[in-house]
């Protein structure tokens, strides 16, 4: 809060010596650059093929035509974007769910503790992504381990099938995501003001109303933070639900790597991916509109 | 000045860039391949014994190798398209021609495997491996005779079933099913089997193209429709997964190596051609890959396993007979997006 307000603050007027020479861009240049190359350009690369045709080896033939996006609107791309929506949705929430206890927990623990904590939390980050879900696999499937374990303590007597179902994708989503969860809302909970919560339990409060009135607004910057980072992310993966889904139900992400890697059809990709966008934009336009909110 | 000076801080720091790019040729031999499809260990013998660096990018599918090649992204001097794919870059004059007196190991391969429709007198390309698409069963759970692709996808084999996760080899199996020749992917012809592969698709528990053997070995499905070495892998695992040759037709896809025209090692990318046609060598691939190898001389370094293997040289049968692929052009797009229509219905 602190920041919004030194930057809304920036930006009601220049004042003398802000101005600055070209110091301050040199010292952006790097991250400037950055931004032109990997994002900017790339997206309006996107947006030219998107708008593109391809001949039959695949190769863009640039024009304009709209063709792409007319067929992007047909129900079975918006339902399989439906469902990549609401795998997101649903990882979103569990994330949140599960994640902010730990966040909390770990932001009020002593310094030595909390840097243990956070490390923990970082581990997984050491391997790479695809082993850590193939991991999951040997877990999951029938001659796996859960199922050994269920079966061995009687609990099942034939083997559950966990693999290629929306539970497995879910769940490996959730288990990629949770961290980019964990940490936003971790520092928000690490600069919370100990002695406002104190204030609020000397006049009276309960822990629930504590919780509600001063805890929870003070870190939804973080919880903010953390959904974007789950929500944008996860609409669009395409390895983890392959692996974990089986492919029977594709997700958006499936679909484009499919158009770029398959079908040789890259304008088509593109045209998804500038939708996909679009939705990217949207929900972080939501965020900032629920950060603001909280400024009221 | 300052101002002036920054730009021509930016202009010299751009040209150091291109000069460290472009400036010394490179000469390290730069394979684009499969992955899964070139052991390390050919690589690792090829540097050893020639002096020959070679750096390794993979990828996935032919589409995939064709994207990134005709972006022009890194110029790759030697790759590796399965048979219509080299068709279709023959076409369009993408391929260098082969000078075949730096690959005198050619005459290994054998005569079934020369002189393919694909590439007449192998003007382009020699053969890597070759295999087919077959049936995979776990003889422990399936017990009901199993000839063909409508023995898969019976009602009882639901949510039982792992199948490649490529469009056009789904479609083909219905075309053979359907009597329809499998390179026959009019508008038409699609419109004929969608109804069958509504059928089809709604009994697929995965799909993978990959590592479609890890759903079986794992106990997760009990039959697929798979490349001929995921099953001859599953059968050198554990005999009760058998190896079936589907009656309604079997397809066959040779991969090769081939130039591509922006190559800038054609010596060395010959020189690679020449060695991996060597018996030693092609027979190191076969033991990791365990594909039908077109190396007869190879064949002959295997062992008594390895040849017996079903899924790699299925007994009693003739490969000439098998259908090879040819290229569909834009219509694998149409291909792709039928499937996927049925897939999310």
């Amino acid at each position: 809060m602190a920041v919004t307000a030194a930057t809304a603050a920036l930006a009601s007027g220049p004042s003398p010596q802000r101005r600055a020479g070209l110091g301050p861009w040199f010292a952006l240049a790097p991250m400037l650059g950055w931004l032109l190359l990997f994002v900017i350009v790339p997206t309006l690369m996107l947006i030219v093929v998107s708008f593109s045709e391809r001949d039959s080896l695949g190769r863009v033939i640039y024009s304009f035509n709209i063709e792409n996006y007319l067929r992007a609107f047909d129900w079975k791309w918006l339902k399989i974007l439906g469902i990549s929506v609401w795998y997101a949705f649903l990882t979103t929430v569990i994330c949140l769910i599960l994640g902010y206890p730990v966040a909390y927990f770990i932001g009020r623990s002593s310094e030595r503790v909390r840097g243990l904590l956070i490390m923990l939390v970082m581990i997984p980050f050491w391997t790479s992504f695809l082993i850590r879900t193939y991991a999951w696999i040997s877990i999951l499937s029938q001659e796996g381990l859960l199922n050994a374990l269920l079966m061995t303590l009687n609990i099942t007597s034939a083997p559950i099938g966990f693999m290629y179902t929306p539970f497995a994708v879910v769940l490996g989503l959730v288990y990629n995501f949770l961290p980019f969860m964990i940490l936003p809302i971790y520092t928000s909970v690490e600069k919370l003001d100990g002695s406002l919560i104190e204030a609020a339990y000397d006049l009276g409060a309960r822990p629930a109303r504590v919780f509600g009135q001063i805890v929870l607004p003070l870190t939804k910057p973080g919880i903010a933070a953390g959904i974007l980072l789950v929500f944008v992310p996860a609409i669009a993966m395409f390895a983890i639900t392959t692996l974990m889904g089986g492919g029977a139900n594709p997700t958006i992400g499936e679909v484009i790597q499919n158009q770029f890697t398959k079908a040789r059809n890259q304008p088509f990709g593109a045209a998804l991916g500038v939708l996909l966008l679009a939705i990217f934009l949207f929900s972080l336009w939501l965020s900032t509109k629920f950060r603001r909110g909280e400024e009221d | 000045m300052k101002k002036q000076h920054t730009k021509l801080m930016a202009a010299a720091c751009a040209g150091a860039l291109l000069l460290a790019g472009c400036g010394k040729k490179d000469d390290t031999l730069k394979l684009f391949c499969w992955s899964e499809y070139v052991p390390q260990a050919v690589i690792d013998k090829f540097t050893e014994e020639t002096g020959i660096k070679v750096s390794v990018e993979n990828y996935a599918s032919n589409e995939e190798m064709l994207a990134k090649l005709l972006a022009g992204g890194g110029a790759y001097d030697l790759i590796q398209p399965s048979e219509y794919t080299i068709q279709a870059m023959t076409k369009e004059g993408l391929l260098q021609e082969l000078d075949q007196e730096k690959i005198p190991n050619l005459k290994n391969i054998a005569p079934e495997f020369r002189n393919l429709p694909y590439d007449p007198g192998n003007k382009y390309s020699i053969p890597w491996m070759a295999g087919f698409v077959g049936i995979v069963y776990n003889a422990e759970t399936v017990t009901t005779p199993i000839v063909g692709f409508t023995d898969v996808f019976k009602p009882e084999h639901a949510g039982r079933i792992v199948i490649l996760d490529d469009s056009r080899e789904i479609v083909s199996w219905a075309l053979a099913t359907a009597g329809i020749p499998v390179n026959d992917v009019s508008d038409q012809n699609l419109a004929t089997i969608t109804p069958m592969l509504k059928d089809w698709l709604s009994k697929v528990k995965v799909y993978d193209s990959d590592s479609p053997k890890t759903a079986m070995s794992n106990g997760d499905t009990d039959l697929g429709v798979v490349w001929s070495g995921e099953g001859a892998l599953l059968f050198a695992e554990n005999p009760k997964f058998q190896w079936v040759m589907p009656a309604e037709g079997v397809h066959m896809f040779v991969d090769n190596l081939a130039i591509p025209k922006t190559a800038q090692n054609k010596d060395k990318a010959e020189a690679f051609m020449n060695f991996i046609l060597r018996p030693d060598i092609s027979k190191m691939i076969s033991d990791e890959f365990p594909y039908y190898n077109p190396n007869a001389e190879a064949r002959k370094l295997l062992s008594a396993e390895q040849l017996n293997n079903p899924a790699s040289y299925p007994p009693g049968f003739d490969v000439t007979k098998a259908e090879l692929f040819t290229d569909i052009g834009e219509q694998a797009s149409k291909v792709d997006e039928l499937i996927t229509t049925i897939k999310v219905q």
